[in-house]
């Protein structure tokens, strides 16, 4: 269908400020933060704003009938091209549906539509005593829309997990414009095993299956107490070894994030008021909470062994330099491009889920492969649960560089695979790492592939990516 | 510097990895709410147009001016990337490639030239004295004017019969010993709308031993140029400015403006002259530059045992962005301000968000600009305080057009005119 067609289309179902149908202005939703969209660029059709679930449903029927991509997209801040429309089509922006429908103090729920920003989220609910625990390095920018098509998680993935688990249940908009609820019409239950579990198969979907329109999140209460360790070793194996004593203490700290040589270089570039000591080859920050009691007991335990291997451990619960050394972590994805004044780091390869026994042996591999390949490399990530997140960096605008990210970068992701890994951990596939689909699913990809057709017969929803 | 050639189009444009920590901070992406108006948006833009997949025109230009250049995308960039100068480097590009006489008459005739301002200004006041710009909104006519002017001229406050420098001499002597010899860079806003601000900065340096010196050859310091695409005519700006005050043997240059202060700054002259005339030429003059608030606390450290009441007054501070953000001044205005007898500092949420004004911005954005003053407003009521202090002529203006927009009866004045009320 000419392209005109599905804008005045767009224009019949949506006010005019709903519908974005220049051609400058739809190319603004070619990328998301992904390495791929940087190279390649894709415009849609036509961008639309829907707030409502009616609204969506009339655009999933148009698209349905005339065999019209669609591609589902919060604040676009993916790595993987997830949100990209690599065929063209209905780009669909639903981070201005940004409505906090109810928070069921009560029942510890809350209902949100898809556009609502994490950290608005977080925010509000702290008025409550409660909040939503999975904590994203881009809490500030993401939607919770886009966190549960990707079954985002984060630096408190340890002890709180991932988004599935505080999943309820689910308005979706099937690609015929269909809606369904997941987990239940009525119900508010927190444990629900009634029928073959939906909700599980649309979190993570990447926005394949579906448009998520309303999401019933479970929330916990809000710890009373916080504090961190920050542990600086010498030597890189003295990490997760030091990680490993922490569990087998029977402490459980919310997170442990890991900064190599690299990284903690990027952060005091980036703000040198975090002062984080460079001659380290590696940093360790633990983050506890929960009652102050128990916080103390946790963060003083977790410093005394730290101080076993560490050359030099803070603990801390005072607020200013507790914000400044997690801050330096959070930073970090982006910081990392300081490390070279004429480069960047690009999203690429970077969210590789490993075996926690074999952290320190992964991060000295992928040293090596970045140095066969000839790219400079930082490291950082969530050792807790291990998570790795590799930054090259490069001049993305030198083809030669290109080149050789592209060769990292597939050694990097089977290096995940050949470790008993995963090529992604809370990124996504997207279109990036469909390729290794069938290395890592095997016969399971055909079952995958089968839903897809059961529910999107026409192929009409995000095609090109996840399967 | 042809744009494919600057050093923030040439280095910084690949390091924007995307990542969208800037349209968390965007206060015009806080009302557009689309990718249009994200700063990494403008970042892309740029790009297009640097690989010439669009064509440098007014349609790219719109998208591109759907941004204050308020600096806060540039504070927060995780990259370090400086949006600001991005995007006004393509306005530069655009308006060079398709020219436009409506911005050369008013950007490189009137605003470079001090009398032509002044005559304008007279005139504005004649008409507004003689009762024409009401006549005119009643009859209607001012909504014959074109793109957002017909609101956007409602801004415009009573304009002062006479500017600061028709008040004030060249040299006006340090009153008792001199202990140092000051240029004034008086910026066009506080000479022509807010003349006081330029009286009272005169008083508080001379009672304090400054000898202050006003060059009559002074001209605007090229912010607004660089704002509208004409970097060209802000670059002889500065190069008139340079050598102007560089010929009086200065101890300081001092200025009440936030703008002034940071379009003068090593940041900015690095931008708009390149790095090798500013490693000339530039780098003595920007180090004499200092904001007035900076100059009385940190340099002239003010004697406040024999100041006078000057209020009582409870006041909250807005934070200029170009003083804040563009230049990380944020405490001394404060800590001036608590120095004042009188005074009463009450901190409004949120002090430091953009009002909206942006110079020129208020005028061709009128409903946007109006939108953004609007979120301000709201949290200067909620301090419940009679003046509004502040450290630029644009944040005033825009800000008094709050007070009126919102019928809240606060006044709005720079510190030194509260201090200057002590002696």
């Amino acid at each position: 269908m000419d392209k005109k067609e599905i804008r005045r289309a767009m224009l019949k179902i949506l006010d005019q400020d709903q519908v974005l149908a220049d051609d400058l202005d739809v190319m603004y939703y070619s990328y998301d933060s992904s390495f791929l969209t940087k190279l390649e660029k894709v415009d849609p059709d036509v961008v639309v704003l829907p707030r409502s679930t009616e609204q969506v449903q009339q655009i999933m029927r148009f698209a349905f009938e005339n065999g019209i991509p669609v591609t589902p997209r919060g604040a676009g801040t993916g790595e993987t091209g997830g949100a990209a429309p690599l065929s063209g089509g209905i780009v669909m922006d639903l981070c201005t549906w940004d409505e906090i429908v109810e928070v069921d103090v009560a029942n510890m729920q809350v209902i949100v539509r898809p556009g609502v920003i994490h950290a608005d989220l977080n925010e509000h609910l702290a008025g409550y005593n409660l909040f939503f625990p999975p904590d994203p390095g881009s809490s500030k920018m993401c939607t919770i829309g886009g966190m549960v098509a990707n079954n985002a998680s984060g630096l408190r993935a340890v002890k709180y997990g991932c988004t599935e688990q505080y999943i309820l249940g689910l308005e979706v908009v099937l690609p015929n414009g269909e809606v369904i609820i997941t987990g239940g019409m009525k119900s508010k239950a927190i444990k629900n095993v009634s029928g073959l579990n939906l909700t599980k198969l649309m979190v993570g979907s990447e926005g394949i299956l579906g448009v998520i329109t309303r999401i019933r999140l479970r929330c916990w209460p809000k710890p009373k107490a916080r504090g961190i360790v920050m542990a600086v070793f010498p030597a890189l194996d003295d990490a997760p070894a030091t990680v490993l004593d922490v569990y087998q203490a029977g402490i459980l700290p919310s997170g442990v994030e890991v900064l190599d040589q690299s990284a903690i270089r990027a952060v005091n570039q980036f703000k040198p008021e975090i002062a984080l000591p460079e001659e380290a080859e590696a940093i360790l920050l633990f983050e506890v909470d929960g009652n102050p009691a128990s916080v103390d007991w946790e963060g003083s335990n977790i410093a005394d062994i730290a101080r076993r291997r560490a050359s030099q451990v803070e603990w801390t619960t005072e607020p200013e330099r507790m914000t400044a050394l997690w801050e330096g972590r959070s930073v970090t994805a982006t910081a990392a491009a300081r490390v070279r004044p004429d480069g960047s780091r690009v999203f690429a390869g970077e969210d590789i889920s490993i075996p926690l026994s074999q952290v320190a042996e992964t991060l000295r591999k992928i040293r090596a492969l970045g140095k066969k390949h000839g790219v400079a490399v930082v490291n950082y990530g969530h050792i807790g649960d291990g998570n790795v997140h590799t930054a090259p960096v490069i001049d993305p605008e030198n083809p030669t560089e290109v080149e050789k990210v592209k060769k990292l970068v597939h050694d990097i992701h089977l290096l995940a695979i050949e470790s008993g890994g995963s090529t992604t951990g809370e990124h996504g596939v997207g279109a990036v790492r469909r390729r290794y689909a069938e290395l890592e699913h095997g016969a399971a990809l055909k079952v995958m592939q089968a839903i897809k057709t059961a529910l999107d017969p026409k192929g009409i929803m995000n095609p090109g990516k996840l399967i | 510097m042809k744009f494919k050639e600057l050093p923030s189009v040439k280095d910084q444009i690949k390091k924007c990895v995307r990542c969208g920590r800037c349209r968390t901070v965007c206060p015009i992406f806080a009302e557009i709410k689309n990718e249009t108006a994200a700063p990494r948006g403008h970042v892309f833009m740029v790009q297009m147009l640097r690989d010439g997949v669009v064509e440098p025109d007014n349609s790219v230009y719109e998208r591109l001016g759907n941004c204050l250049l308020c600096e806060t995308c540039s504070t927060f960039c995780p990259s370090g990337i400086d949006i600001h100068e991005l995007n006004a480097a393509a306005r530069s590009y655009i308006t060079e490639q398709k020219g436009s006489p409506g911005k050369h008459l008013i950007f490189d005739k009137l605003w470079c030239n001090p009398a032509l301002l002044r005559m304008s200004s007279r005139m504005m006041w004649g008409a507004q004295t003689l009762g024409l710009q009401k006549l005119a909104r009643t009859l209607g006519l001012t909504q014959l004017l074109p793109g957002d002017l017909p609101q956007a001229e409602k801004i415009l406050t009573q304009v002062p019969r006479r500017s600061a420098r028709e008040q004030l001499k060249e040299i006006n002597p340090a009153r008792g010993e001199r202990k140092l010899r000051v240029g004034y860079f008086l910026g066009c806003g506080t000479d022509l709308f807010n003349p006081e601000v330029a009286l009272a900065a005169v008083k508080v340096l001379t009672h304090n031993g400054c000898e202050v010196v006003i060059p009559r050859s002074m001209k605007c310091c090229g912010l607004p140029h660089v704002a509208n695409g004409k970097l060209g005519t802000a670059r002889e700006l500065l190069r008139h400015n340079i050598r102007e005050f560089s010929a009086l043997k200065l101890d300081y240059i001092v200025t009440d403006c936030a703008s002034c202060s940071s379009a003068l700054s090593r940041k900015n002259l690095q931008f708009v002259l390149g790095e090798e005339e500013f490693s000339r030429q530039g780098i003595h003059f920007a180090d004499q530059v200092v904001d007035l608030t900076v100059f009385l606390l940190e340099i002239l450290k003010i004697d406040t045992k024999t100041l006078k009441m000057a209020g009582p007054f409870r006041v909250t501070y807005h934070d200029p962005c170009h003083l804040a953000k563009a230049q990380n001044i944020r405490q001394q205005p404060r800590e001036l301000l608590k120095l004042i007898p009188g005074v009463e500092l009450v901190e409004m949420v949120d002090a430091d968000r953009c009002c909206g004004g942006s110079g020129t911005f208020s005028l061709t954005h009128y409903d946007l600009s109006s939108r953004v003053l609007d979120k301000k407003m709201e949290n200067i009521k909620a301090t419940e305080c009679e003046v509004v202090a502040t450290c630029c002529p644009s944040c005033t203006m825009q800000l008094q057009h709050g007070m009126a927009r919102h019928q809240y009866p606060a006044r709005v004045l720079h510190p030194v005119e509260l201090l200057a009320r002590a002696y």
